[in-house]
């Protein structure tokens, strides 16, 4: 988190002006993306550690 | 905090961040060796794979995420208040967490390697790419969100901001 001023927030009062759109649609692109990955790992299995003859890592 | 530990907070931060990150390209590099036909190469490669994770990414992610906590709840921008920073610290959580994880099992598969050769390894012919390259989008994500720093208060972050401006109409 690379931060220096606390610049480039909105000043204003009374109600709050909502989720900004750039955040609904991080959210939705979020959710999509781990979606796809449920469904690679559930397809195509998980990578390292899946068939580890020493018993370490997630042993699938 | 004062303007010069702030700086001085935000070039060792910086460090450790963009290091993850580099550390993360290096790890990748031999994970393309690692999937390499020849059996002495993907060896050498899960070997390198788990030492680069356990003593370069490991250190570099736990630092990232400790300085980027410092800096934020010493700054004003602070932890909850706006949504890039609450996003990134998610996502630095997020990756940090999954690394810490996954570790055991790259270490495992190098001592596997090691101990009873790579054809004991089947399921490592693969190499490590989900973790990787996932690794490095969520990384890039996060250097995006600091570096351009959207704009967008969290309800909690609006509450703070309407308490302290009373604050200063009052006094």
């Amino acid at each position: 988190m690379h931060m220096t001023t606390a610049g480039g927030a909105p000043s204003g009062h009374g109600d709050y002006p909502g989720t900004p759109r750039w955040v609904k649609v991080f959210a939705v692109a979020t959710v999509a993306l781990v979606v796809v990955v449920v469904v690679l790992v559930l397809v195509g299995g998980h990578g390292a550690g899946l068939h580890n003859p020493l018993g370490g890592g997630h042993g699938g | 905090m004062s303007p010069a530990v702030r700086k001085l907070a935000l070039i060792v931060h910086l460090v450790l961040s963009m290091g993850w990150i580099g550390a993360v390209l290096a790890y990748i590099a031999l994970d393309v060796a690692a999937v390499s036909t020849d059996h002495e190469t993907m060896r050498m490669a899960w070997a390198g794979m788990a030492l680069v994770g356990s003593w370069v990414i490991v250190p570099l992610a736990i630092g990232s995420l400790i300085t980027g906590l410092m800096m934020s709840l010493g700054t004003p921008w602070g932890l909850f208040r706006h949504y890039w920073v609450l996003i990134s610290l998610v996502l630095t959580i997020f990756a940090t967490a999954v690394l810490l994880e996954h570790m055991s099992s790259v270490q495992a598969i190098a001592d596997a390697m090691q101990a009873m050769g790579v054809s004991a390894t089947q399921g490592s012919r693969g190499g490590d790419f989900m973790h990787s390259i996932g690794g490095l989008v969520v990384l890039l994500l996060v250097a995006v969100l600091n570096v351009y720093k959207p704009r967008g208060l969290t309800p909690y972050g609006w509450r703070r901001r309407l308490v302290s401006a009373s604050k200063t109409a009052e006094g």
